[in-house]
């Protein structure tokens, strides 16, 4: 008995509190945590909570702002620019988004394969997505350029009519999407091209043993198991598409005649030039909600579409 | 028991970092720039590059060699367009500069804040400011309804820059001080020749207000004026404006203008001889001698008059406590008096701040170390009008500067541009701020 007894009273004299704080494993690992903790907090959540505050807020960052309550989502709701930002916006996703994920699906098919010199070609096809926007801003400037330009050079030189590019009303949200697809789709063809590599090979060789060709094992086998990767790609590209913003600021600011404003150049403007920052954090949360559908819509049909290996 | 070793060294820390933080800001910097002797050290935040870091630096040495009661620090921003952000963080952190450098258009908005010292009644105070020898244009934009919130700290306006080699091969004349529109008109039209990509003149086309304050200048120069005097309504909408607007459908509708998308590639078009005529300031003289291109400047055409537009930036004081305002204001008084002025001005190439300058023994030299400058400098004179001074004026900028391009775009009729951007600015104008 006394034996067991004994080791049912010491496990009662629990040691003090302090002790059992300072020496329990999820303290320890709360504070391993903490500076990672802090800075989100800090540079994240903080911001957050506080855009919030301030959507509700006449305030121009300046002078003390005061509340108005849903003064600033009324007033989005009836603004004809906010609507004509959400236009650009939706041609640049609707555009944007195919274009880049079928591009990257083509270029990691085809660089998907033993031959000479492929390391290079990868390496080509990933450089602009590590090539800072402002550069790249500043090289599709020149290229695109309707006097001095190379491109209306090369259009010279076959005979076609010169074109205006990011200098045309009816061109310009275009001439972004040519110039954000280059730039971003280094990244799309990573990920294709990782997921194209841990296909097994015995699946491949099985559909070949049962005399599929080339386009139906593409087709049947390895474009559904590349399900997952597409699904990731898509969400991915078109949060970042809704959230465009650093290729307009550097090249056309909104111009010409406000055919690339977008939703965030347009909170940029309200916020920064015309010192309306309750009125662009109030854009910033419509831009956070509309993401959040978008997003959950898409991962919805995602899990009824998406075939996942185990 | 290391690990709770680690936990107390990590709280320390975090209570340290917390600590520090919450008495930097509670200290509001009202008195840690004096210390008991009396003596004051003050900032000046600046976002100089090149020549103008270099005479800063020298001329706040200057001074803290001959004033021993003050020490001024220059601190670097970076590029004063995201100037204002950071001065926002810093009053909101509680240390403000004591003097910045920010952009006139700003000067309304900076108003509003709490920390912004009205400058007047010291100036008002001391004589020796000589305030009106300071140019019209420059006082206006640092005076927001009557207030003085900025000492002038650049001024600058519009000359027309001509390439002297390709007004002879056209076989024009070279521009007067008489001349007219319609001189110009033809000009610019001459100078044009689409097979040698060749531009009569330039413009930059990218709605901002540099789209904006080109157009404004011939608004003028026809005799018409941004808003009715009393500030409440839209008054561009008039045959004046309609006058401007029309030159520039003219011109653009024969293919004489270079439309700048706002990259300043007008420059290095210029300067590789395919522009015969600019409209620009004293900044791209560096760069316009640098080209090998023969140019001359001029005061702009007329319509009604010669008038020309100013953008003049400012220098705004921060509150930090008494001893500190006095200090900022101290220096801000010695470095823009003539003397000091004029040496800026030879080390940096920008225009003197004040009308005596040009009665300064030195004088001549500036003109003759900066060939056309002297032309700005005369000029300034033709910049008796200024953009309204308000909180809206980015808003209407915006407004204005889509009618410009819309027009220079071919997009619309000067007179419908001018109708629908005159209806959104009296909008804008009417809302409740």
């Amino acid at each position: 008995m006394t034996a067991r007894a004994e080791r049912i009273r010491a496990s009662d004299q629990r040691p003090a509190l302090w002790r059992r704080v300072l020496g329990s494993e999820h303290l320890a690992g709360w504070a391993f945590v903490t500076p990672a903790v802090v800075l989100i907090a800090v540079f994240f959540l903080i911001p957050i909570g506080w855009a919030l505050l301030l959507s509700f807020q006449a305030n121009n960052l300046l002078a003390p702002g005061h509340y108005i309550g849903l003064a600033n989502y009324r007033a989005l709701a009836k603004d004809p620019q906010f609507r004509s930002a959400i236009g650009h916006t939706i041609v640049y996703t609707v555009v944007f988004v195919p274009v880049s994920i079928i591009g990257a699906l083509g270029l990691a098919v085809a660089l998907d394969r033993r031959i000479r010199g492929i390391s290079f070609y990868r390496l080509a096809v990933f450089v602009p997505l590590v090539t800072s926007t402002v550069a790249t801003g500043i090289v599709f400037l020149w290229l695109l350029d309707p006097t001095f330009g190379v491109v209306n050079y090369l259009l010279h030189l076959v005979g076609l009519p010169q074109q205006k590019f990011l200098q045309d009303p009816n061109q310009a949200i275009y001439c972004i999407v040519a110039m954000t697809v280059w730039g971003w789709l280094g990244f799309d063809v990573i990920v294709f091209l990782a997921a194209l590599q841990s296909i097994p090979q015995d699946l491949l060789e099985a559909s070949e043993i049962d005399g599929a060709g080339k386009w139906a094992t593409f087709r049947s086998v390895v474009f559904p198991l590349l399900g997952p990767a597409t699904l990731f790609l898509v969400v991915w590209s078109t949060i970042n598409a809704l959230q465009l913003f650093d290729e307009i600021y550097v090249t056309t600011r909104g111009g010409p005649l406000g055919s690339t404003t977008v939703i965030v150049y347009y909170l940029y403007e309200q916020a920064f030039q015309f010192f309306n920052a309750g009125y662009g954090a109030a854009i910033a949360y419509v831009l956070f909600a509309a993401i959040l559908v978008v997003t959950l819509l898409q991962l919805w049909i995602g899990r009824r579409r998406v075939y996942y290996v185990s | 028991m290391k690990r709770v070793c680690l936990l107390i060294i990590m709280s320390a820390l975090l209570v340290a970092g917390c600590g520090g933080s919450s008495h930097s800001s509670s200290g509001g910097g009202s008195t840690s720039g004096s210390s008991a002797g009396g003596h004051v050290n003050i900032t000046i935040w600046h976002g100089y590059t090149d020549q103008e870091a270099t005479a800063i630096k020298a001329l706040a040495k200057e001074f803290n060699a001959t004033h021993s009661n003050v020490t001024v620090t220059p601190q670097f921003y970076g590029n004063s367009d995201y100037a204002l952000q950071k001065v926002l963080a810093a009053i909101a952190g509680g240390k403000p500069p004591d003097i910045s450098y920010l952009y006139g258009s700003w000067a309304a908005n900076i108003a509003t804040n709490p920390s912004t010292v009205e400058l007047g009644p010291y100036i008002e105070k001391d004589p020796s400011w000589n305030w009106n020898d300071f140019w019209q244009a420059a006082r206006n934009v640092g005076t927001v309804n009557g207030k003085i919130i900025g000492v002038p700290a650049l001024i600058d306006n519009l000359a027309l820059v001509w390439n002297k080699k390709l007004f002879a091969q056209a076989g024009i004349p070279a521009p007067t001080a008489n001349w007219t529109w319609t001189d110009f008109e033809n000009a610019a039209i001459k100078l044009t020749n689409p097979a040698k990509k060749q531009f009569g003149w330039a413009y930059v086309n990218d709605a901002s207000e540099d789209t904006v304050w080109r157009y404004w200048a011939m608004l003028w120069q026809a005799g018409g004026s941004i808003l009715t005097p009393d500030g409440k309504q839209a008054a561009f909408d008039s045959p004046a404006g309609l006058k401007a607007m029309t030159l520039l459908q003219t011109l653009a509708g024969h293919n004489s203008i270079y439309l700048d998308d706002g990259s300043d590639t007008y420059l290095g078009v210029f300067t590789s001889g395919h522009i015969g005529m600019l409209w620009t300031g004293p900044w791209d003289l560096s760069q316009i001698t640098a080209g090998n291109q023969p140019y001359g400047v001029q005061i702009l055409p007329a319509d009604q008059n010669h008038q020309t537009i100013s953008g003049p930036d400012n220098w705004v004081v921060f509150n930090n406590g008494a001893a500190r305002v006095k200090a900022a204001i101290e220096f801000l008084k010695w470095f823009t008096s003539p003397a000091i002025d004029l040496k800026w001005a030879m080390m940096t190439g920008d225009l003197p701040i004040r009308a005596s300058v040009m009665n300064q023994p030195g004088y001549q030299q500036f003109v003759k170390k900066y060939p056309g400058i002297g032309v700005w400098v005369q000029n300034l004179k033709n910049a008796t009008q200024s953009r309204p001074v308000t909180t809206t004026y980015p808003k209407i900028s915006t407004v204005v500067g889509q009618a410009v391009q819309s027009v220079l775009l071919g997009k619309a009729q000067p007179q419908q541009a001018l109708s629908s951007a005159a209806q959104q600015v009296n909008g804008i104008l009417s809302a409740p701020s």
